[in-house]
C-alpha cells in the first residue's frame, strides 16, 4: 500500500515528535516514581504542554500560511477579472493544493463563459449602435442629476457640439433657453415614468442653431438608476412647408375678405418671420411712393428677451390665429422706427439699388462692407441681412428687408429663395389690393352715374334687369353668329358638308326664335300701362317674375322660397301689370335684405279671395304705421323717387284688391287680397 | 395632346365650341353644368377648363371654387355672356375672363396664351 506523501509528511512532522514526547513523558513518570520527585513530575508536565503548543503554532504558521497565500492570490486575480491561473506546483500534496487546483479549473470555466458573453455583448453593442446611428431623430440621455451621459453623433453635428465635451453638461448649458414645457416634461417623466410627447418645441442651441422639434421624453432604469431619454424629431422643414402653405392661403383670403392693407402687410411679414425656427427673426417692408421707399410694416421682437418670449411659445402652424391676434403685440419700437423711416430713391443706397435693379442683396458684414453706408448700418444694427425687391410684372413696387438679429444664425441660400418666393407672392397681393381699390372706385362711379340716370322706379327696375336681358340676348346671338361663321367655313365644300350646314342653319333658326321670345318678354315691361283683363293664374305671374330676377337674387346671394298653392283659382287681371306688382315688391325686399337672407312668396285660397304674401328677412320699416310706404313719393333710399310701391297700390286698387304691409320679427310681410270672380 | 374641358349648359353653344376647338387641334371634353365639370376634373386630367357662369345645378363660380380647391394649378377661363361678374372676387381666381362673342378668336388666343405661359 502506497503511503501518500502528505500522510508521510504529517507522520514525520507531527505524529513522530508527539510520539517521542509521549515516550519521554512516560520515561520521566517512571523515574519520578522511583525517586519520589513529584515536583519534577509537575514541572515536566508544564514543559511538555509548552513544547506541544509551540509545535502547534509552528505547524499552522509555517506550513499553511504560505500556501493559503497562493489561494488568496488566485482569488484576487478572480476579482480583477483574470480567470486563467498559472499552474503552480505546490510542493506538499495537501488539501490546499487540491483547493487551488479546483479554483484553477473553475477559473478556466468562468473564463470561457465570460469570453463567450463578451463576444455576444459586443455583437449587441454593434447592433444597437448601428440602430442609434441609423435613426434620423436625435437623442440624448440624461442621468438622475439631469446631466447628459450620452448624445448621438447627429445631435452633436446638428447643434455643433463636441461629442465628448457635451458629456456631464446640463441641458440648460447647451440650449439658450429651455422652456417650462420641456422642464416640466422631464420632471413628469422622472416622476411618473410615463412617456411624454412635446410637439413643436423650439430649441435654440448656444451655438445659435435652432430647430422646431417634437420631443419624446421617457424614463428608463439603467443599472438601478433612473435615466431620461429625450428623442428629438426635427420637424422644422415640415412645419415650415405647412406654415407657408396655410400662410399663402391666409394672404389671399385676407385680401379677398377686403381686410385693411395693414393687416395684409402684417400677414405677409409674419410669413417671412414665422417664429425663429422657421424663418427670419425680423422683417421690414418698404413700399415705393415714386420718390422714396416708405416704411409700411415691420414684424419682429425688439429685444432678445422678447424674442425668447415669443419663441418659447409653441409655434402655431395655423396663421389664422396668429394674424387675427393683435397686430402690434411685439416689436412696437421696431414698427415705430420703420413707420417713421423713408429712404429717398435718388440716394444710391443698397435699398434703392435693390429696388431699381430688381436684385437680391445679401450683406454679410454691414459694419465693414463699404456699400452699406453708415446710415443703413445704424438703422439695421445687425451684421448680416438681406434685401429682396417686391416685383410685379417687370417692375419693383418696394422691398422686404430681413435679418436674424437675435439668434444670429447665418442666412442660407434656401432662406433667401424662400424670401424671394414670398416677396413675389406679397407683391402680387399688394398689387391686387391696389387694383381692388381702383375697381371699387370705378364701380362706385358707374353706380353713381347709373343711379343718376335712372329717374323713375319703373326705369330703375328695368335698369336692374338690363344686365339679365343683355345676357338673355347675347347668348342666342353668340350661338347664331358662331354657327353662321361655321356655315361660311363649311360652304367652301357644300356637297361634302351639306348635312352639317343644314344642322347649323336649324340651330340658328331655333336660336332666333328664342331671341324673339325673349324680346317680346322684355317688351311686355316697357309697354304703356293699359289694362288688359284676362283670366290669369297668379302663380304663373310669380314664376315668370322670379325667373326674371333669378340672376339678381343669385348675385345678391338671397335665397327665394316659393310656397304656391297648386289649384289656385284664376283671377281676372292684367298679366303684365300683375308682374309689375310682384316685381316691384320683390325689388323692394331685395333692397332691404342682406346677402344670405331669404325672400318668401306664398299663395292660397282665402274665403272667396286669393291671398298673396311676400315677405323678407330684411331691415323692416321704422315707422309708426308701416303702410305709409305705399304713399307716393315716400322713400328711404338715397336715389329713387318713391313711386314703386305707390304704383303697386294703384294697380291692386284697380283690380279691386287690397294691399297691406306689417313688420315681422325680422323683415316685413306684404299681404295682397284679390277677388275671385263669381 | 392638349386636353380641354368645356363647361356650358347651352347645348348648341357647347357643341359649337367643341367643334371649333377640335379644329384647332385640341382634345375637347364637354360638361353641361358645374357639377358635371367637378366630377370630370376628379377623374380626368385637363390642361385647361373653359367655364360658363350661369348654369343649372351648380353655377360656374361655385364649380370654379370647387375645382381650384382640388387643384390650384389647373388653368380656368371664365367664358360668359355676363360682363358684370368681372367685378366678382371669385372670378379673379380664374386665369382669364372672356365675354362671349360671335367671334371665337379672343377665346382661342387666350387659351393659347395661357397654355404657353403655363408651359414655360
Amino acid at each position: 500500500m502506497k503511503i501518500r506523501k502528505r500522510t508521510l509528511f504529517r507522520l514525520v512532522l507531527f505524529v513522530i515528535p508527539d510520539f517521542l514526547l509521549g515516550c519521554f513523558f512516560i520515561y520521566f513518570i517512571f523515574i519520578s516514581f522511583f525517586s519520589n520527585t513529584v515536583l519534577y513530575f509537575l514541572l515536566l508536565l508544564l514543559i511538555l504542554l509548552f513544547v506541544r503548543s509551540i509545535m502547534y503554532f509552528i505547524r499552522s504558521w509555517i506550513f499553511y500560511k504560505k500556501r493559503a497565500n497562493v489561494v488568496m492570490d488566485a482569488l484576487y486575480d478572480f476579482k480583477k477579472g483574470k480567470f486563467i491561473l498559472p499552474k503552480i506546483d505546490i510542493k506538499h500534496d495537501d488539501e490546499l493544493s487540491d483547493v487551488y487546483e479546483e479554483i484553477r479549473i473553475l477559473g478556466k470555466h468562468l473564463d470561457s463563459i465570460f469570453t463567450a458573453q463578451k463576444v455576444e455583448i459586443e455583437k449587441f453593442n454593434e447592433v444597437y449602435n448601428s440602430i442609434i446611428f441609423s435613426i434620423s431623430s436625435y437623442f440624448i440621455v440624461l442621468n438622475e442629476y439631469e446631466r447628459i451621459v450620452f448624445a448621438t453623433e447627429n445631435f452633436c453635428n446638428k447643434f455643433q457640439f463636441d461629442q465628448d465635451d457635451i458629456k456631464s453638461k446640463r441641458i440648460d448649458d447647451i440650449f439658450y433657453f429651455v422652456n417650462a414645457r420641456l422642464k416640466g416634461g422631464i420632471k413628469q417623466a422622472r416622476g411618473s415614468g410615463d412617456s411624454i410627447i412635446l410637439e413643436k418645441t423650439h430649441l435654440l442651441s448656444i451655438n445659435k442653431v435652432s430647430i422646431i422639434a417634437d420631443i419624446k421624453i421617457s424614463s428608463i432604469i439603467a443599472q438601478g438608476r433612473k435615466e431620461i431619454i429625450l428623442l428629438i424629431d426635427d420637424v422644422t422643414s415640415k412645419l415650415r412647408k405647412d406654415y407657408q402653405i396655410s400662410l399663402m392661403n391666409q394672404i389671399s383670403e385676407s385680401i379677398q375678405r377686403d381686410a385693411e392693407i395693414e393687416r395684409v402687410l402684417y400677414t405677409i411679414l409674419t410669413g417671412v418671420t414665422s417664429g425663429s425656427g422657421l424663418g427670419f427673426n425680423r422683417a421690414m417692408l418698404f413700399l415705393s411712393d415714386g420718390d422714396s421707399l416708405v416704411g409700411k410694416m415691420a414684424v419682429g421682437p425688439d429685444s432678445f428677451e422678447e424674442a425668447i418670449d415669443i419663441w418659447s411659445a409653441t409655434p402655431n402652424t395655423d396663421p389664422g390665429n396668429r394674424v387675427d391676434a393683435e397686430v402690434k403685440q411685439h416689436g412696437l419700437k421696431l414698427l415705430e422706427k420703420v413707420l417713421s423711416t423713408t429712404f429717398p430713391l435718388k440716394d444710391d443706397s443698397i435699398f434703392s439699388r435693390s429696388y431699381k435693379n430688381i436684385e437680391n442683396i445679401h450683406i454679410f458684414d454691414s459694419w465693414n462692407d463699404p456699400v452699406v453706408g453708415s446710415q443703413i448700418a445704424s438703422f439695421m444694427d445687425v451684421k448680416e441681412f438681406v434685401v429682396v425687391p417686391l416685383i410685379v410684372g417687370n417692375r419693383a413696387i418696394g422691398i422686404i428687408i430681413a435679418d436674424n438679429k437675435f439668434n444670429q444664425s447665418p442666412i442660407g441660400n434656401d432662406l433667401i429663395e424662400l424670401l424671394s418666393i414670398f416677396a413675389s407672392q406679397a407683391a402680387l397681393s399688394i398689387e391686387s389690393y391696389d387694383n381692388l381699390g381702383n375697381v371699387k372706385k370705378e364701380m362706385q362711379k358707374i353706380q353713381d352715374r347709373q343711379e343718376a340716370i335712372v329717374e323713375s322706379e319703373k326705369m330703375a327696375a328695368v335698369g336692374r334687369i338690363a344686365a339679365h336681358i343683355a345676357h338673355e340676348i347675347r347668348n342666342p346671338l353668340v350661338t347664331m353668329g358662331g354657327y353662321a361663321s361655321r356655315i361660311s367655313q363649311l360652304s367652301k365644300d357644300p356637297t361634302k358638308n351639306r348635312d352639317k350646314i343644314v344642322a347649323a342653319a336649324e340651330i340658328i333658326l331655333k336660336e332666333s326664335e328664342r331671341l324673339e321670345g325673349t324680346l317680346s318678354n322684355v317688351m311686355d315691361f316697357t309697354k304703356p300701362a293699359k289694362y288688359i283683363r284676362e283670366f290669369n293664374n297668379i302663380n304663373d305671374v310669380i314664376n315668370d317674375t322670379v325667373k326674371l330676377l333669378r340672376n339678381l337674387l343669385l348675385e345678391k346671394r338671397i335665397h327665394i322660397e316659393l310656397d304656391l298653392k297648386d289649384d289656385v283659382p284664376l283671377v281676372k287681371s292684367d298679366f303684365n301689370q300683375m308682374k309689375q306688382v310682384v316685381l316691384n315688391l320683390i325689388q323692394n325686399c331685395i333692397d332691404a335684405t342682406l346677402p344670405g337672407g331669404t325672400i318668401g312668396i306664398f299663395t292660397d285660397n282665402d274665403n272667396g279671395r286669393i291671398i298673396l304674401k311676400i315677405y323678407d328677412t330684411g331691415t323692416g320699416i321704422e315707422e309708426p304705421d308701416p303702410n305709409i310706404i305705399f304713399e307716393p313719393f315716400f322713400t328711404t333710399k338715397i336715389t329713387g323717387v318713391g313711386l314703386g310701391l305707390a304704383i303697386v297700390k294703384r294697380i291692386i286698387k284697380d283690380h279691386n284688391g287690397e294691399i297691406s304691409v306689417a313688420n315681422r320679427e325680422q323683415g316685413v310681410e306684404f299681404t295682397i287680397y284679390l277677388p275671385i270672380p263669381a | 395632346m392638349t386636353k380641354l374641358l368645356i363647361v356650358e349648359d347651352e347645348q348648341h353653344q357647347r357643341e359649337l365650341y367643341a367643334m371649333e376647338l377640335q379644329d384647332e387641334g385640341y382634345d375637347v371634353d364637354q360638361a353641361s353644368n358645374g357639377k358635371e365639370a367637378v366630377e370630370m376634373v376628379k377623374t380626368n386630367k385637363y390642361d385647361l377648363v373653359i367655364m360658363d357662369i350661369r348654369m343649372p345645378e351648380m353655377d360656374g363660380i361655385e364649380a370654379l371654387g370647387k375645382i381650384l380647391s382640388r387643384d390650384k394649378k389647373i388653368p380656368i377661363i371664365i367664358y360668359t355672356a355676363y360682363s358684370n361678374y368681372k367685378s366678382n372676387f371669385m372670378t379673379w381666381t380664374a386665369d382669364a375672363y372672356v365675354t362671349k362673342s360671335t367671334n371665337l378668336d379672343e377665346l382661342k388666343d387666350k387659351i393659347k396664351e395661357i397654355l404657353v405661359s403655363r408651359a414655360s
